[in-house]
Order: C-alpha cells, then sequence, then structure tokens
C-alpha cells in the first residue's frame, strides 16, 4: 500500500487580465515603434536636405564666379584688340616722322576684325546695364572705324601735316572711352559678382537655420523619447519585481502550506492508528479472551456450538489482524516502541516478507534519543523509498544506511531496480519525501538513471532535542 | 528472595501491566481459573507496573509491551536490573525480530502474542516460573521463516549446519538459561571445555550476546 500523499493544486490561470495587458502592450509597443519611425524620419530628412542645399549652393557659388571670370577676360580681350588697333593707326600716322615703313592698311584692317569680333565674342549673358555700355562701346568703335577708313587713304605729305593734330584730338579721346567703358563693365561685373555672393550667403544661412530647426526638433523629441522610454522600462522594472515578490511570497506560502499539510497528516495518521489500536484493537482482543473462554465453557459434545465458536474466533483473528496491519501502515508503533534503527529493521523485514526484495539496514552511531519528528521523516523516507523500489523499480537487493554526524543524521537508500529519469519522473510520493526533508531543513538528493538503479540521499539537521 | 517452585502449595504470585482494562480483566479471568495462580495486582502503565513489581515482588510479571508512560521494554529493563528473580512475560501484537531481541535484551523470559494469549499464557506463566523460557509458537515461525527466506535470496548457508551435535547440545541448555558450570555437571564435561564450546558456537552463527543466541534457538524451535 502507498501512503496517501498530498495534492497540490494550482490555482487556474488568469486569463482576462493577461489578455488586456497583452493588448495594452501591443498599443504600447505600436506608439513606440511609430515614434522612433517618426525621429529616424526627421533625421534623415534633415539630413538630405542639408546635403542637397550645399550641393545647390555650391553650384550657385561656381556658376557665379565663372560668369564673372568669362565677362572679365571678354572685357580684356576687347581692350586689348582696342588697343593693338590704335597703335596700328598710331604707327601708320607717324610713319613718315619716324622714318620706317608704317603697317600696310590690309593689316590694320584685320585688327579692325579682331576688335569687332572680340566684342561679338562676349559672353550673351549680359544684364541690361553691361549691353548699354557694350553698344555704346561699339557704336564709338564703328564711328572710329569710319574716321579711320579715311585716314588710311592719306598719303605721306597730308599724314605729316595732320597725323598730330588727329591722334591728339581723335584717337586719344577715343582710347580713352574705350577704357572707361571698359572699366565700367569690369566694375559693373563686380558689383554683380558681390550682389550673387550675397544671394549665395544668404541662401546658406537660410539652409543653416532650417538645419539648426530640424535638428533641434530631432532633439527634442529624442529627448522626449527617451524620457517616454525610460519611465516605461522603470514602470516594467517595478512590476517585475512587484510579480516577482508575489510569486516568491506565493511559493513561501505554498511551501507552508504543503508543510502544513504533512504535519496534518502525520497527526492524522497517529490519531488513526492510536484508535484503531486502542479501541478497535483492544476491544477484539478481549473479545479473543471471552470467545475462547466460552467455548471452555461449552461441553466438547456439543459439536453445533463449538464449531460455531471456533468460526466466531477466527472471524475475530481475521479482524485483529487487518487491524493491526492499517494502524502499522498509518503509524508504526515501533518508532515510539523500540527507536529508529529496529524500527527500520522491522520495517526491512516487512517488505521482504511482501515483496521479493531483501533489504539491508546499517546504522552507525544512531541515537536513540532522537527526536520524534527527526524519527517519523527518516522512517516515512525510508518506507517510501523502499515501497517505490519494491512496486515501482522491481528491485531485488535495497541497502538503507543510516549515520549519525555531530549535527545531523545522513539517510541513504540505494536500490538495484530498473531506476528512473529523477528531472522528469517526480510522483506524488518522492515529492512528498522532499517536502518532509525541506520542512526540517534538510537536504534532498535522488541519483538514478533508466536502468542504474536509484538512490536517495536525504541530510537532517540535528536540533538540541535530537543530540545524543 | 528466592521462588520455592518445590512447594507444591504455594500459589505463583503474578502481576498483571496493560493500560487496557477490558484487555487486563480477560487475563485475569484466565488467570484465575487456574487454581495455582494467582492476580496479586494490576498496573495500568510502564512506571506503575516497575513501582509495583518493586513493592509486591510478584514471581511473574506479565506486562504489554506498548504502555503509555515508559514502554514495556523500558519497564522490563528497570524490573529485571532492579529484581533478576522476577520473570517477565512480553504480551505484544508483534512477531517481528526487532521486538523480540529487545524484549530478551530487556531480561524477558517469555514472548507471547496477544491473538494466542488465552491458549498460551498459562503454559508460558509456568514455564517462566520454573525458570525456563516460552515464545508463543507463532513468534518462532516467524522468525524462522524470515531466516529462511533470507539465507535463500542470499545464497548463503545456514548456520546451524555448521555445528557439531555437542555444540547442538550446547546451545539448547545455553538457551534455556543454563549456566556453563550447569552444563558442565549436566554433560560430564569441564566448564572450560563448555566455555570453550559457546565461543565457537557464538562465532559459528555470527551472534553477539545471549539475547541473541536465545533469538537464534527460538529461531530454530530448538527452544519455545
Amino acid at each position: 500500500m502507498r501512503a496517501p500523499s498530498n495534492q497540490i493544486v494550482p490555482a487556474p490561470p488568469t486569463s482576462a487580465p493577461d489578455s488586456q495587458f497583452t493588448e495594452h502592450s501591443r498599443k504600447l509597443r505600436a506608439l513606440l515603434l511609430l515614434s522612433f519611425g517618426w525621429l529616424l524620419a526627421l533625421l534623415i530628412g534633415a539630413g538630405v536636405n542639408a546635403l542637397y542645399s550645399l550641393r545647390h549652393l555650391d553650384r550657385a557659388s561656381q556658376e557665379v564666379s565663372r560668369r564673372f571670370t568669362t565677362h572679365n577676360r571678354a572685357i580684356g580681350v576687347i581692350v586689348v584688340s582696342v588697343r593693338v588697333y590704335d597703335d596700328q593707326i598710331e604707327r601708320f600716322l607717324l610713319q613718315d616722322q619716324l622714318q620706317e615703313s608704317g603697317p600696310d592698311p590690309s593689316e590694320v584692317a584685320k585688327k579692325i576684325a579682331a576688335v569687332r569680333a572680340s566684342l561679338l565674342d562676349f559672353p550673351p549673358d549680359r544684364d541690361p546695364d553691361e549691353q548699354l555700355l557694350l553698344a555704346a562701346m561699339q557704336q564709338q568703335l564703328q564711328e572710329e572705324e569710319s574716321s579711320c577708313a579715311i585716314v588710311l587713304t592719306w598719303r605721306s605729305d597730308l599724314r605729316r601735316q595732320r597725323a598730330y593734330q588727329f591722334i591728339g584730338q581723335q584717337l586719344i579721346p577715343w582710347r580713352t572711352r574705350v577704357f572707361e567703358l571698359s572699366s565700367q563693365i569690369s566694375s559693373l561685373n563686380e558689383h554683380k559678382l558681390a550682389l550673387e555672393n550675397l544671394a549665395v550667403a544668404t541662401r546658406f544661412q537660410a539652409m543653416e537655420s532650417r538645419l539648426v530647426w530640424l535638428v533641434s526638433l530631432a532633439l527634442v523629441a529624442g529627448v522626449l523619447m527617451s524620457l517616454v522610454c525610460g519611465w516605461y522600462i522603470l514602470r516594467l522594472e517595478r512590476q517585475a519585481r512587484q510579480r516577482y515578490q508575489a510569486l516568491a511570497r506565493g511559493r513561501l506560502e505554498l511551501e507552508s502550506l504543503s508543510a502544513r499539510l504533512v504535519e496534518a497528516q502525520e497527526e492524522e495518521r497517529r490519531s488513526i492508528s492510536r484508535e484503531l489500536h486502542d479501541e478497535v484493537g483492544q476491544s477484539l482482543g478481549a473479545l479473543l479472551v471471552e470467545v475462547g473462554q466460552l467455548s471452555k465453557l461449552v461441553p466438547p459434545e456439543d459439536r453445533i456450538t463449538q464449531t460455531q465458536i471456533i468460526h466466531i474466533k477466527s472471524v475475530a483473528e481475521t479482524a485483529v489482524k487487518s487491524i493491526r496491519d492499517i494502524a502499522l501502515l498509518l503509524r508504526p508503533p515501533m518508532l515510539d516502541d523500540l527507536g529508529l534503527i529496529p524500527a527500520l529493521e522491522w520495517q526491512a523485514r516487512e517488505i521482504s516478507r511482501r515483496s521479493d526484495m531483501e533489504v539491508e539496514v546499517h546504522s552507525q552511531d544512531v541515537s536513540d534519543a532522537l527526536g520524534d519528528e527527526t524519527k517519523v521523516t527518516v522512517y516515512r523516507l525510508v518506507q517510501e523509498a523502499l515501497n517505490n523500489a519494491a512496486t515501482h523499480a522491481a528491485a531485488k537487493n535495497a541497502k538503507v544506511t543510516v549515520t549519525q554526524g555531530s549535527d545531523k543524521i545522513t539517510i541513504e537508500i540505494a536500490d538495484d531496480g530498473h531506476g528512473f529519469d529523477p528531472a522528469r519522473q517526480r510522483g506524488m510520493g518522492i515529492l512528498g519525501m522532499e517536502e518532509r526533508v525541506r520542512r526540517l531543513g534538510g537536504a534532498f538528493v535522488i541519483e538514478s538513471a533508466p536502468g542504474k538503479g536509484a538512490t536517495i540521499k536525504a541530510e537532517l539537521p540535528l536540533h538540541h532535542a535530537d543530540s545524543p | 528472595m528466592r521462588i520455592r517452585r518445590e512447594t507444591p502449595m504455594r500459589k505463583i504470585r503474578i502481576l498483571l501491566a496493560d493500560d487496557h482494562k477490558l484487555m487486563r480483566s480477560g487475563l485475569r479471568l484466565l488467570v484465575e481459573q487456574q487454581p495455582d495462580l494467582t492476580v496479586v495486582g494490576e498496573a495500568n502503565d510502564g512506571r506503575e507496573t516497575v513501582t509495583l513489581a518493586k513493592s509486591l515482588k510478584p514471581d511473574v510479571v506479565v506486562m504489554d509491551i506498548g504502555m503509555p508512560n515508559l514502554n514495556g521494554i523500558e519497564a522490563a529493563l528497570q524490573i529485571s536490573q532492579a529484581n533478576p528473580e522476577i520473570s517477565i512475560v512480553m504480551l505484544s501484537m508483534h512477531s517481528d525480530e526487532s521486538y523480540v531481541l529487545r524484549a530478551l535484551k530487556a531480561g524477558a523470559k517469555g514472548y507471547l502474542l496477544k491473538d494466542s494469549a488465552e491458549s498460551d499464557l498459562i503454559k508460558a506463566v509456568h514455564a517462566v516460573a520454573d525458570g525456563k523460557s516460552f515464545f508463543s509458537p507463532a513468534v518462532s515461525k516467524v522468525l524462522l521463516d524470515d531466516y529462511v527466506r533470507k539465507l535463500k535470496r542470499s545464497g548463503a548457508e545456514d548456520a546451524y549446519d555448521l555445528l557439531t551435535p555437542r555444540e547442538r547440545e550446547i546451545l539448547q541448555l545455553v538457551a534455556e538459561g543454563k549456566s556453563n558450570k550447569d552444563v558442565a555437571n549436566l554433560l560430564n564435561l569441564s566448564v572450560y571445555t563448555v566455555e570453550t564450546h559457546r565461543s565457537n558456537i557464538m562465532e559459528k552463527l555470527n551472534l553477539r550476546g545471549i539475547p541473541e543466541l536465545i533469538l537464534f534457538a527460538v529461531r530454530r524451535g530448538i527452544i519455545s
């Protein structure tokens, strides 16, 4: 017969608040994801925008300087070609005084063509003021060209007569005029350059302030989100801690509950056993004695009554025997009558009588004055372990070793049965053993593997009451 | 005080100890039917038994093993230490070796199972009053069964077979409570020879002390 075991029924899972919680956390997670997405988009947007603006500004600034350079160069070409042309005219007019041969008029015509070409070469992207100045220059150059066409037809005497006058009154003022115009165009260009540089700088500033604004926005949003996340994490941590504490408390309560159950079970067994033994058992014992008396009073010739009496006696004897067996299982009086080790030896023989397993009991230095709780715990441990070995593991041999040290008592029950995996198979019997040991502050280990037998080891601390 | 077994008119004085009144009255009924037996007192627990045994000096104490306030074994130990001339018969529910050996170690001469008390009590009282021992037949049977089963399972041989006929003779006499000197006289041997035989027996049977020797003898049905 297996000892009845405690059953701890787990509370039904609380499903309703759980799903509510899941819903809540799902929403929160979505919100967090959305916020992070926005923050990321903001940062990427700011970066792309800044990059784009920078490239654009760079191109604009390059364009401005290119324009300035080409216009200036074109002005320079005009001035130089006009100067070359004027020189040719001058040399033509003064060839007699300097006594050298002047340039051929066809050469001069080439120079004037170069002047015209340089004017036409001026870049087409001209602004209105520039256009006006260029037109004035062109007009003047046309006048000059037509005047010079006449001069180039002059003979030597005419040249001698009028050369200086022409140079002084016509050529030099023209030249001055061309220089003036070109310097005006040049300064116009410079002015335009300054204006456009200013525009670029303004746009750059605009971009800068936009960037600053975006980055600050992202920063503020980031700070805000880290605050929210931090608060949420702290809240989760607190909740986890609370839940853990509740769990630990529940576990503790469960432990004390099962300890009380074991205690109550032991107490109940003891009282039932006492009732059975004292009341029922003794009455039946007395009944047997009385029946014996009765059979002596009845004459032996009265066969019918004698047979009846024998029958009554055998029924009473059977009852006595079963009452005794039940009482023994519930609370063996050996523990009180004989002490721990003889009770264990009795238990071992009892198992050997009932099963195919032979049990040896070895003990060392075990005191007679062990506390009641310790004795009962050791006894129940051995009882349960031997029962398991004989009924479930089909063991042939088992060995019980009890050793008492200075502050602890060690129990080892080893069998050669077919073993089991302690990590997977933990019946109520093993749980009960563990519970009993833990209740006294002891340690409990099972070493077993399929096909390898099983060894149960327990260590119980001894209190002052248990000391020898 | 010496028990005068040789005077037939003297009744054997008995102290009954059991914590159950019903049981006690049943036992008293049995005892008082015998002309040579008389109940001189009844005790309700172990302590009372020890006290009454001291003051009444009965010839035989019939005592239950499981009693409150000092169990029967402890009480037997105290009585046999204080008054070795008092013979003790243990009443018990249990036929197990642990109980029998304990009772023997505590100085009991008789061991009676409660369910056979009715038929065996008178025999037991007479036997122990006569200096012999008495064990319920059922006890011998259980002890022998346990022994044989163990031998069979472990494959060991029965140590009793190792004893010589002379040793078996001496084993029986010692188990019956005879001293070395008595044995020597009965068998016409020297005390020294008897002592040698005795230690050989103890060694062959792997026994420690007289109680274990008596237990062995009961188990083998050498004495009852």
